[in-house]
């Protein structure tokens, strides 16, 4: 086990700086999210226009350098996307985390990829792999507008 | 035995754990076993394991002998009046529902208050909210003051003329503030309130006479105490155990059973339905013998010498902060890292073969209140060691470094 391999500059930084944390204005579908056991929370927001583009996403809350790390980087690779394309990278994503080696989705530049391959680190630390997880499983319920409170302890 | 070697008498220590020697700052949560724990467990299966109380065969009746050793042993230790106060149980848990289960059946009525405080435990808040929901029951809680600790005026403050119960933490598994459970008592008694006493982390910290301390119900964890897990004990002054009606029903807790007419056991039987947790309940006996043997002022002594060490070494460290600052203290110390959430601390420590727990310790309503989302607790017992803190200082620092603190 290497604990580099989890906390790598890239999480670290993003963790500290979190991209598109705020709240979007005029967003049109929105899900919270909350982690009961580590006291993680998040509230994801986004646009979608007519052509169910994924005008903007942002997010609020606060959790370990995990979940803020995931949440930064989730926002920032689904900006611009379609749902479509969106629902594929998350698919990828929670795929990747919970056992492919790899990411598959040919929509994400290798650049992207890197970046989400940096929290793999966490399949190493069972207990963590909610905190990667968490922002993603709220982005599918905002999609999805199904008004669902997610939790990671149901 | 002198507890300045103890850790040779507890095999884990033994172990290398990811490469690393452990570092076991998890106490709180659950004990390591010594050896003689363990090994009694092993015996036990091994030549002279038989169920208790049912067959008449040789093997079952020196097995109950062993199984009410143990409930001797136990009224001993914390001092009851009777044996019979002593009720086996799986866990605190189990206890704190059974007290409040029963209570509720027999005791309480709507409107009725319970006085609880922001330091519980979940084990003691969620079972009497059940009676919120069953018999309209409402719940208080004493507040806690700038230190973390539970101040006699908090509890006289909520107690009202419909206070039935107050149901108190002996000792604060997040800020380690003991309360002042004989002078919470005293002035329960003189309003005719019963005083359930949350003795998870009193009792393997403290010296107890339940007598002394006058309270109705004292819970304990078996596996907190050095002891096995799944065992729990309840005890329970008696004409309460008597009067209030039998928790789970099944074998062994029934004298007569008719299609017509149940008739129930004694005490303790009453309380002890099914197949009991026989063999932790005999290994029990060992690790009370083991506190015996190592005796409690000396614990007390030990532990307080390491408590006020690695407050002073954390104190030392720039911008860690501890939770609370009771007077009265025991333990535990609960921190937070500014910049670097609990878990992340925890991962971090954790490669160095420190443990040491993060979370809200199952007490959201105190993290509520001190409006954190969750802390990291490192928590003692009789084989740590001033080192154990150094080395947990030194692993802080580590993670200052990844984070780029100073
Ligand atoms: C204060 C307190 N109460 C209750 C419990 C629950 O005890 P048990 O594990 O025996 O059910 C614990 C243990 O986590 C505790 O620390």
């Amino acid at each position: 086990m290497n604990l580099k391999e989890l906390y790598q500059e890239i999480i670290l930084e993003h963790g500290k700086n979190p991209r598109n944390l705020r709240k979007t204005e005029n967003f049109n579908k929105d899900a919270k999210g909350n982690n009961p056991l580590c006291g993680d929370n998040v509230h994801v927001y986004l646009k979608l226009n007519n052509q169910r583009k994924v005008e903007d996403i942002s997010f609020e809350g606060s959790g370990c350098a995990i979940s803020m790390a995931s949440a930064s980087i989730m926002t920032d690779l689904i900006k611009g996307k379609s749902d479509n394309e969106a629902k594929e990278i998350i698919d990828d994503f929670l795929g990747m985390i919970k056992e492919n080696p790899e990411l598959k989705s040919t929509i994400l530049e290798e650049d992207d990829k890197t970046k989400l391959m940096c929290l793999s680190g966490v399949k190493q630390y069972p207990m963590r792999v909610k905190c990667a997880t968490l922002s993603w499983h709220t982005l599918i319920s905002a999609m999805e507008d199904d008004g669902k409170q997610v939790s990671t302890e149901d | 035995m002198n507890i300045d070697n103890i850790k040779k008498e507890f095999p884990i220590f033994d172990e290398k754990i990811q490469n690393n020697d452990l570092v076991y700052l998890d106490s709180a949560n659950s004990s390591q076993k010594p050896k003689v724990v363990i090994d009694r467990i092993n015996e036990f299966y091994t030549k002279e394991f038989s169920n208790v109380g049912r067959s008449i065969h040789y093997l079952a009746v020196a097995a109950t002998n062993l199984y009410e050793n143990t409930r001797s042993s136990v009224q001993k230790y914390i001092n009851a009046k009777d044996k019979n106060e002593i009720v086996f149980t799986k866990g605190a848990t189990e206890a704190l529902n059974l007290v409040a289960n029963t209570l509720g059946q027999k005791y309480l009525n709507e409107g009725d208050e319970i006085l609880l405080t922001e330091l519980e435990h979940h084990s003691n808040y969620v079972p009497w909210h059940y009676l919120r929901k069953s018999k309209n029951i409402k719940i208080n809680f004493a507040e806690i003051n700038e230190e973390g600790e539970i101040p006699i005026e908090n509890i006289e403050k909520k107690i009202t003329p419909k206070t039935k119960v107050i149901a108190i933490n002996h000792l604060s598994n997040v800020t380690g503030a003991i309360l002042p459970i004989k002078e919470i008592t005293e002035l329960a008694h003189a309003k005719d309130i019963i005083v359930v006493v949350d003795g998870c982390q009193g009792a393997p910290h403290l010296k107890l006479d339940v007598q002394d301390l006058d309270c109705d119900f004292y819970a304990i964890s078996c596996h907190k105490m050095y002891g096995p897990t799944g065992l729990g004990i309840l005890y329970g002054k008696k004409k309460w155990l008597e009067e209030l009606p039998p928790y789970q029903g099944g074998g062994g807790m029934i004298k007569e059973v008719k299609k017509d007419r149940i008739t129930y056991g004694d005490l303790p039987n009453k309380y002890e339905a099914g197949t009991m947790a026989t063999a932790q309940v005999i290994a029990f006996d060992k690790s009370i013998k083991f506190l015996e043997s190592i005796g409690i002022e000396n614990i007390i002594k030990h532990e307080k010498e390491l408590i006020e060490y690695g407050q002073e070494i954390l104190k030392k460290n720039n911008s860690v902060k501890i939770i609370g600052n009771p007077k009265n203290k025991g333990g535990v110390i609960s921190f937070t890292i500014e910049g670097v959430h609990p878990h992340d601390i925890a991962t971090i420590l954790d490669e160095d073969g420190v443990a040491i727990r993060a979370g809200h310790h199952c007490c959201q309503i105190l993290h509520d209140k001190l409006e954190i989302p969750a802390s990291a607790r490192a928590s003692v017992g009789v084989y740590n060691t001033k080192s154990d803190f150094d080395q947990l200082n030194e692993s802080i620092n580590k993670c200052k470094k990844i984070f780029d603190l100073k």
